[in-house]
């Protein structure tokens, strides 16, 4: 037997016999203190356990010695016979408690033999049989990891992947090395593993994601069904829808604002001005088409409600060679200016130039247009749209005019007899990417069709436009930003002599103008603008229409867009009019508080 | 001679077949974190074009004409979805004309497809910012989700480009395998901050939260893209001392002085961080981003 063994078998056995090694002390201390003590102090034995015996011996003794010294006087011969009586009892007690002294030793004898014969079976199996209580905490410390390796971080999420479907691994069945990815998946779609072992499935159609677990139901792979543009609203709906109310305040020097004012959806009138209610609609029709509406609803100065199809067309998606089609009502795509809707604007009016050469309303009708997308490495766009060129939305071609007079020439009806009467607008535009923060977009354009004043009488209109765009790199919610627009029109009139031949002269006017203006977006939601115009019209012997007076404007802005959805513009106006054969110079100073509201899908921005 | 004709005509033919077989795919990411991953699964076989910038503000990306022309080219188009590029994809999409990338076709990928979103609200209305009604679509910014991308942008270039589809699978695989290590890593660094409250500029961090136990739920904006108010940050100010807040997550377009302003105040930690990979230096992959973020997160959390 060496050493250690025998060691834990003590340990053994202290732990299997709790209760003996506590007892043997009180009764070692007994029988230790009770022979010294038994000399001085006078005890009753009483019955009881030996251990008890012997404790109430010691104490006895302990106090009886206490009160010999303090009580002080000198024994008698009574005494003398008390004291032998004791002496003998005490002596009974002493052989009681050496009988019971041999008795619990032999008794510890026997154990430890007891314990040499468990030390001999451990030393044959060789582990040591844990106590109930210690076993229980081995168990637990077995069921608990090593510190080192805890539980790893997750690599998979079935709370935000709905479909963690991993790629075979080369180990993987037969089916998975045939095709270069699995067609079925254990983890979504429950298999038994014989069909997936034998199911070849064709290598095209791959399972991205389960749809039936798929938190979104967004469009499954190779679906052709149609899908709404999704602008903004949860994408859940066929069609985009969004209101946009657009208001102004107007303050004047200029008493009849209409006046001095060009476009329609400009402030007409003092005080308060709604002419640009919108209601907008787009969506994809089918997979071949998406359709788009522009519906505005206005206040006239007698606060009559007039409502003006302004744009509702559809477009192609999928016409091959770079080609793309768009048929109905829609802008002529002539310059910049004159295809944006109002509340894209970065003023609060329209430039001279465009309303007074294309028109207060633009130029836009009934029609259709084709463009083809170069195939170059640049953007470059060739486009050309066809329509039907009448009426005030057509103002510099078959217009009727205001009252059936135009430039003073009561105008003609001139009904459609060929394709020469329709309105061609061809449009050219390349953008470049100068650096990766600026853009540049130029285009040219041209507008040639017949007009209402003569039976041969035509206007051609030529333009060009720059648009150039800085955007900070780090730009948040689109600013800061620097643009820079211009455009450049000229328009060759052919005024005829009207209806009957009524007016006394043929004119040709070469009007033209331009306007420049500059936006800078200094600090998020707010910006800065100034737009300078200028409108050259030829002057005339013959003509005191006040629309053909030269004129130039003078337009500082601030704007403030507490979110995208909604904008404040505070604007000022100075205008000069140049005088002409009939009419005098005038200036006029306006000031504009635009604000506005948008509700519902909000259109993205093009650029 | 007619034969010759014929034969020549025959392997003018196949030699566009041939060479229509190894040309690269173009693949148009709208965002530089889907372009990484791109690049890292179609590696040699594809050309990669991002739209947006890694620095600019996601959500107002300019429509730039070049974006029609390369989206015209494209093969295949990634995008965030969840409305993460409404305000530009749109007309974009409208222009290019482009049948391959049409939505249902095989080339187009809607990343968001297959992953359960976050913080989808209960009631959309705009009087609450500028939310997101499919849900919060920051998504990529947690690893296990960028996995489950990266294996549909492999699923996609391999059914494109059946020839390369076991390339594509290897780096799948190899993504994924660097992604599950790297999060023992990643998570372990985090660990000790189990809980903290971090705040951020703008609500695009609960993926971030989810992933790795931070608490982000405090922002400057007092709405999403609502500007930051003198009394909201007061407010902010305030809840970051009781919670001890140490950190601020700033991306690279916000205003850094208001950040500024409300770390003094607070003795937190600005942690410069962003959601795409390349905003930030040497981050031009997406594990070395996430590296960059969890090391610059643990830092300040750490005080170091």
């Amino acid at each position: 037997m060496n050493i250690p063994v025998f060691l834990s078998a003590i340990l053994c056995a202290a732990l299997l016999t709790p209760g003996v090694a506590p007892a043997r002390q009180p009764s070692d201390a007994a029988t230790n203190s009770a022979p010294g003590s038994a000399t001085y102090a006078a005890s009753n034995s009483r019955s009881g356990s030996a251990s008890d015996a012997a404790s109430d011996v010691a104490a006895d003794a302990a106090s009886g010695s206490a009160s010999d010294a303090t009580s002080g006087g000198p024994a008698r011969p009574g005494d003398v016979e008390s004291l032998k009586q004791q002496m003998l009892q005490i002596q009974d007690g002493l052989r009681q408690l050496r009988t019971e002294h041999q008795r619990e030793v032999s008794a510890l004898k026997a154990q430890v033999a007891r314990l040499h014969e468990t030390v001999a079976d451990l030393q044959k199996t060789g582990a040591c049989r844990p106590s109930p209580a210690a076993g229980a905490h081995a168990a637990t410390a077995a069921t608990q990891p090593p510190v080192a390796a805890q539980a790893p971080f997750p690599t998979t999420d079935d709370s935000v992947v709905a479909a963690p479907a991993p790629f075979p691994t080369t180990d993987d069945s037969v089916a998975a090395a045939q095709a270069p990815f699995p067609t079925t998946d254990d983890s979504v779609v429950a298999a038994p593993a014989s069909s997936r072992a034998t199911a070849a499935p064709p290598a095209t159609s791959l399972p991205t994601t389960d749809s039936s677990a798929s938190a979104a139901p967004a469009t499954s792979i190779g679906s052709r069904l149609a899908q709404p543009i999704t602008l903004a609203g949860g994408g859940k709906s066929f069609l985009n829808i969004s209101f946009d109310g657009q208001f102004s305040a107007a303050a004047s020097t200029e008493k009849h604002l209409d006046a001095l004012e060009v476009g329609d959806h400009d402030p007409q009138q003092r005080g308060f001005n709604a002419r640009n209610i919108e209601l907008a609609l787009d969506g994809a029709v089918d997979p071949y088409f998406e359709g788009f509406a522009n519906i505005v609803f206005k206040l006239d100065n007698d606060a009559e409600t007039s409502v003006e199809l302004e744009e509702a067309f559809m477009q192609t998606t999928t016409l091959p060679w770079n080609l793309q089609a768009k048929g109905g009502q829609f802008f002529a795509p002539l310059g910049r200016v004159n295809a944006q809707h109002p509340h894209t604007w970065d003023f609060v009016d329209t430039p001279l130039v465009s309303g007074r050469l294309l028109g207060p309303d633009g130029l836009r009708g009934l029609g259709l247009q084709v463009s083809w997308l170069a195939p170059l490495p640049w953007y470059s766009q060739l486009s050309l749209a066809i329509q039907n060129g009448n009426g005030a939305a057509a103002f510099s071609f078959r217009n009727r005019g205001d009252g059936g007079t135009f430039y003073g020439r009561p105008t003609m009806d001139r009904s459609l007899e060929g394709v020469q009467d329709l309105v061609f607008v061809p449009r050219f535009e390349n953008s470049f990417d100068l650096t990766p923060t600026q853009t540049l977009l130029v285009g040219t354009s041209g507008a040639f069709g017949p007009n209402d004043t003569g039976a041969g009488a035509r206007t051609e209109i030529y333009a060009a436009d720059v648009f150039y765009k800085w955007k900070s790199a780090h730009s948040e919610g689109g600013w800061p930003f620097v643009k820079w627009q211009t455009e450049a029109l000229l328009r060759r009139f052919e005024a005829g002599r009207g209806e009957g031949d009524a007016f006394p002269a043929d004119e040709a006017f070469d009007d033209w103008g331009a306007y420049s203006q500059v936006v800078w977006g200094f600090s998020k939601g707010w910006t800065a603008g100034l737009r300078g115009d200028y409108l050259h019209m030829e002057k005339s012997s013959f003509t005191d229409d006040p629309e053909r007076q030269s004129r130039w404007r003078t337009s500082p802005n601030v704007t403030w867009f507490p979110t995208e959805f909604s904008k404040f513009r505070l604007q000022y106006n100075h205008d000069f009019v140049e005088s002409d054969r009939f009419t005098g110079s005038s200036d006029a100073d306006s000031v504009f508080l635009q604000f506005e509201f948008t509700l519902g899908a909000h259109g993205a921005h093009k650029f | 001679m007619k034969q010759l004709q014929s034969s020549l005509i025959a392997s003018a033919l196949l030699l566009t077949i041939v060479s229509d077989a190894h040309a690269k795919l173009e693949v148009v990411a709208t965002l530089a974190d889907f372009g990484a991953l791109a690049t890292q699964i179609g590696a040699d076989n594809v050309d990669v074009t991002v739209l947006g910038k890694p620095t600019e503000d996601e959500h107002f990306v300019d429509a730039r004409p070049s974006f029609v022309v390369k989206l015209r080219n494209a093969d295949v188009l990634i995008e965030g979805g969840a409305e993460l590029e409404a305000g530009w994809l749109p007309p974009l999409l409208q222009n290019a004309r482009n049948d391959k990338i049409a939505i249902g076709a095989p080339g187009r990928v809607v990343a968001c497809q297959g992953i359960r979103l976050l913080n989808v609200p209960e009631n959309v209305t705009r009087a609450a910012g500028d939310v997101h009604a499919l849900g919060n679509p920051h998504y990529m910014i947690d690893p296990i989700i960028a996995k489950a991308v990266a294996q549909h942008i492999a699923q996609t270039l391999a059914t494109l480009d059946p020839a390369d589809a076991a390339a594509y699978q290897t780096n799948y695989a190899n993504f994924a395998t660097t992604i599950d290590a790297r999060l023992q890593q990643w998570g372990a660094t985090l660990a000790p901050f189990k809980g903290a409250n971090v705040v951020a500029y703008h609500d695009s961090w609960p993926y971030l939260a989810h992933r790795f136990g931070l608490t982000i739920d405090t922002f400057l904006e007092p709405k999403p893209g609502i500007p930051p108010s003198p009394s909201h940050l007061a407010e902010v100010i305030e809840k970051m001392k009781a919670q001890n807040s140490r950190a601020i997550i700033l991306e690279p377009f916000h205003n850094r002085k208001i950040a500024e302003k409300v770390a003094a105040a607070t003795g937190a930690r600005i942690v410069d961080a962003a959601q795409y990979p390349g905003a930030l230096p040497n981050t031009d992959d997406y594990v070395a981003l996430i590296d960059a973020l969890v090391a610059r997160l643990a830092a300040a959390l750490g005080g170091q």
